[in-house]
């Protein structure tokens, strides 16, 4: 077959980066010298055979490079093809850095991808270089607290028009996705496989949910496996795109800390979360504090910072427009699922609850601060006398307590 | 040789206390020096009646005789007071003058006081005389119109007059006509607060439908402004009318203190006590017997608004009444009981501050202030008190929906609820029970508590949501949850329920 769009060169370059010894440090040897104008002309096999002909003013390891993907040209090819089966399959795009509307945020740095896969919706990516997007990011395995803070503050920051932007992994990542999937800012999934491959697995109902309503995002080609090498780049990925960075939750060992220490590097603010210091699992959240990192104490002081980053991409690219993030109305909150779901169908058709559903919606109501009988009522829009069954019930397993008139969660 | 006085006799009556005494009066004219004596223990009020004598016979056509008039009431052993005897008196002179005709072997019953120009009063305790005359035979029976209300209450049946001249129509005239008293309650004023005021207080609501649906005793504590004076003022409006007999009894005594009033009501009587409230004033007046607030709240509501603020002697000394729902009196080696089933309705801040419950930790108090000023009220005080709530200032949310969207009167919903209650627990008890004033015992049977409702009990127990004192209370509150639901036993759910209106860490 033939390499002759440009979007098939983008393939070829996707499939050589992973196939031959050709990394970015060849290409930028070969473009100094003027022998090539981009990445996309090394799928031209004419000019590479021209290239190698110019022995004497290339390195020897980059004329052995090239000639490894002269012998290798046949194997890219067929990959490329494959690509481009799946990639039709699934509807996924290739970006190139070539491309407009490549991600100011990536242009600004070295080393970024020079071609990427999306899936979903680009305009997140576009809307974004002027309203901003904060990478949310945390442990696997977090706790409730965690994750409320995770859910609240992306819902805040989804709704002033700020992407959020994560993992797609477990835990927090999972839950900033669903918090923000339907707001305003919408949600970015960046994937260390192919856009294609639902890692892990069990996420698919959210995959499925971004697909339709935000953006999935990876630089690996589609059918990709993701390697476990390929996680650390991720990370990288994230924090680059991202005007700041929240860290929800984050273990003593944690790729958590590689995000944020990529975003340190880069420039960009890090927020942390601050957490329980007999809690393991925040410890290296709690380091990252001790070390500097700014203390997430509401959603405005991400909002500023934000802002503030925002403000500078404006006047490089002159908008002279200023902007303030109060301008964009307030709007509904998006909907999360699981307890979300059930509070929904709660409103609709309380008869289908059972008492463990409302035990959960009652549970997750007192995740963030102790609440009185009174307003459990409120929240679950239940009669007193069933609420106060229910809430015998879990304080007699322990998972309740009753002070002062309030009820909390136990944390047992 | 000296003449043979006329000696007239009468019956009357006065009342000490609850408990009344029929007596005898005898007037006796003989000649000699105009003098007026009454004689047999009588205080200052029945003596000053030869003022109110003289002016009322004048300004009726009558004469006071010129003699030596002896007035002698019996028992004269018993200290006697109070102005119903004027009546009396003035028709023993009357009759004892020849004035008027006096039938022979007759007997006669009279009160009332007499003003100078002849009219008729009636006085305190009427209610409590009237009852005890009712059932006894005399010929002619007169009364003051005034005291009507009291005498269709008691049953009574006589003449009601309004002043001294009808006198003669009935004994010269010989019209005296026996008939009932007819006193109509006055239907309930329908300016109750509505129970809707209350919206976002779920378990308070509850609370007091519950309280009233029992006869619980109620505590309430919330911060200044959540609406705990206006809760307890809801409690009266839930609760079902006086019957007739309450009603009699609640008269009464009202009467008793008060004198006589015109409007009979049906409607619970609230006594509203504050801080500064002695024990006296709870229990009444040994010396006068008057009954005290306690008394006086009998069938409705004790409201001790800020109770924690209250003297430790006086809430020591409510245990009793509360548990026994009786008040004693002692005069003169007597005991003198009122009754005082009330439900008890306490309300009060949590802390000093009162802002111990209310949302963001607005409370500026130590643990031990707290601590401190909850401790005021007694633990076996506490015992006492079935049901206890929480209440927070009404946010403002649910404030513009109450005044904006009228969801119309919730109240006589609640109070249907409350009568089917009442009705039910009637039946089951016999007499006038109900699940918070039936008498302490063996209440497993009476209340149909399955064995397995009482283990999951005393399981709670255990695990320290309760005392073993407050063991007996929550298994009455579960009794009235199950009878809203209308269920014949109490379930584990009912007990699971009640254990949110006790109070912890007692």
């Amino acid at each position: 077959m033939e390499i002759l769009t440009d979007r098939d060169k983008d393939f070829f370059y996707s499939a050589m980066i992973l196939n031959t010894k050709i990394n970015f440090r060849t290409l930028k040897e070969l473009s100094d010298l003027k022998l090539i104008r981009n990445y996309r002309d090394l799928s031209d096999k004419d000019l590479l055979n021209r290239i190698v002909r110019k022995e004497s003013e290339l390195k020897s390891d980059t004329v052995s490079k090239i000639n490894g993907l002269l012998e290798s040209y046949g194997d890219i090819e067929k990959l490329v093809k494959n690509y481009k089966k799946i990639a039709d399959a699934n509807r996924i795009e290739v970006i190139s850095c070539l491309d407009e509307y490549y991600p100011y945020n990536w242009k600004k740095l070295s080393g970024m991808p020079q071609v990427f896969y999306i899936r979903g919706n680009y305009r997140i990516v576009e809307n974004m270089t002027l309203s901003g997007s904060v990478a949310v990011v945390g442990s696997r395995n977090p706790s409730r607290y965690a994750l409320y803070a995770t859910d609240q503050m992306c819902r805040e920051l989804g709704c002033k028009g700020i992407a959020v932007i994560s993992g797609m992994a477990y835990g927090i990542d999972r839950q900033a996705h669903i918090s923000s999937v339907k707001t305003k800012g919408g949600t970015i999934a960046v994937l260390a496989g192919g856009v294609d491959n639902i890692y892990p697995a069990s996420n698919k109902d959210i995959y499925d949910l971004i697909c339709s309503n935000g953006l999935v995002i990876s630089e690996m080609p589609p059918g990709q496996q993701p390697l476990r090498q390929y996680f650390p780049s991720r990370n990288r990925l994230i924090a680059g795109l991202s005007d700041c960075t929240l860290i929800m939750e984050a273990g003593a060992v944690s790729g958590t800390l590689h995000t944020a220490s990529f975003a340190a590097s880069q420039g960009k603010e890090v927020f942390v979360l601050p957490n329980n210091i007999y809690y393991k699992n925040s410890w290296g959240g709690l380091k990252l504090l001790e070390d500097g990192g700014n203390v997430l104490l509401n959603s405005e002081s991400v909002i500023d910072s934000v802002a503030r980053a925002v403000m500078y991409k404006r006047l490089d690219l002159g908008c002279s427009k200023e902007f303030y993030y109060s301008d964009i109305a307030k709007e509904e909150f998006g909907e999360a699922i699981d307890v979300s779901v059930l509070r929904e169908l709660a409103k609709v058709k309380p008869e289908e609850l059972t008492d463990d559903n409302w035990k959960d919606i009652i549970k997750d109501s007192l995740t963030l601060k102790p609440l009185c009988a009174d307003e459990l009522c409120g929240i679950t829009m239940l009669p007193f006398y069933k609420v106060s069954r229910l809430l015998t019930e879990l304080e007699l397993n322990g998972t309740v307590c009753q002070e002062q008139g309030k009820y909390s969660l136990t944390f047992v | 040789m000296a003449s043979r006085p006329n000696v007239a006799r009468l019956y009357s009556c006065f009342a000490s206390g609850t408990d009344s005494t029929v007596a005898l009066i005898e007037v006796s004219i003989a000649p000699g020096i105009p003098t007026f004596s009454v004689i047999g223990l009588c205080d200052s009020s029945i003596k000053e009646a030869q003022g109110r004598l003289i002016s009322a016979f004048k300004s009726t056509g009558f004469n006071m005789p010129k003699g030596h008039i002896t007035i002698g009431i019996s028992p004269a052993y018993m200290r006697k007071t109070g102005s119903g005897f004027d009546l009396p008196m003035a028709l023993g002179i009357l009759f004892a003058s020849g004035q008027l005709y006096l039938p022979p072997d007759a007997r006669i019953y009279a009160e009332g006081e007499l003003t100078l120009g002849g009219d008729l009063k009636g006085t305190p305790g009427s209610c409590i005389r009237l009852k005890t005359v009712r059932d006894m035979i005399f010929d002619y029976k007169i009364i003051p119109q005034g005291e009507s209300c009291s005498a269709g209450l008691a049953g009574f049946t006589g003449q009601g007059i309004t002043s001294l001249s009808e006198l003669s129509d009935i004994f010269d005239g010989n019209r005296y006509t026996e008939s009932g008293f007819i006193s109509e309650a006055v239907s309930p004023s329908a300016d109750h607060l509505d129970i809707s005021i209350l919206k976002g207080q779920e378990k308070t609501k509850r609370a007091l439908l519950i309280s009233a649906c029992g006869f619980h005793n109620i505590l309430l504590t919330g911060s200044p402004g959540s609406g705990k004076t206006m809760a307890g003022k809801i409690l009266s409006g839930l609760l079902p009318k006086l019957s007739r007999e309450e009603m009699a009894d609640v008269y009464a005594l009202n009467e008793l203190v008060q004198g006589e009033s015109s409007v009979l009501s049906c409607e619970r009587p609230v006594r509203m006590v504050g801080p500064n409230i002695t024990v006296g004033k709870l229990i009444g007046n040994a010396l006068t017997l008057s009954p005290g607030e306690m008394a006086l709240a009998n069938h409705g509501i004790l409201f001790a608004d800020e109770l924690p603020l209250f003297k430790t002697d006086v809430l020591d000394f409510l245990r009793k009444p509360l548990e026994e729902r009786k008040v004693h009196l002692m005069k003169r080696g007597n005991l003198y009981s009122f009754d005082s089933d009330f439900i008890f309705l306490g309300t009060g801040n949590p802390c000093r501050c009162g802002m111990l419950y209310e949302k963001d930790n607005k409370c500026r108090c130590t643990a031990g202030d707290i601590r401190r000023y909850m401790s005021r009220i007694s633990g076996p005080f506490l015992e006492r008190i079935d049901i206890f709530s929480e209440m927070r200032s009404i946010s403002g949310e649910d404030m513009a929906s109450i005044y904006i969207d009228d969801a119309g009167a919730e109240s006589p919903e609640y109070r249907k609820t409350v009568e089917r209650c009442w009705q039910i627990a009637h039946e089951r008890y016999g007499g006038n029970y109900l699940n918070g004033t039936f008498p302490e015992g063996d209440i497993r049977d009476s209340m149909r508590i399955p064995e397995k409702v009482v283990r999951y009990a005393s399981e709670l127990s255990d695990k320290g949501f309760f005392s073993a004192r407050g063991f007996t209370r929550i298994l009455r509150v579960a009794r009235t949850i199950a009878d809203i639901n209308e269920s014949a036993d109490i379930s584990e759910a009912d007990v699971s329920e009640a254990i949110q209106y006790r109070m912890r860490n007692l």
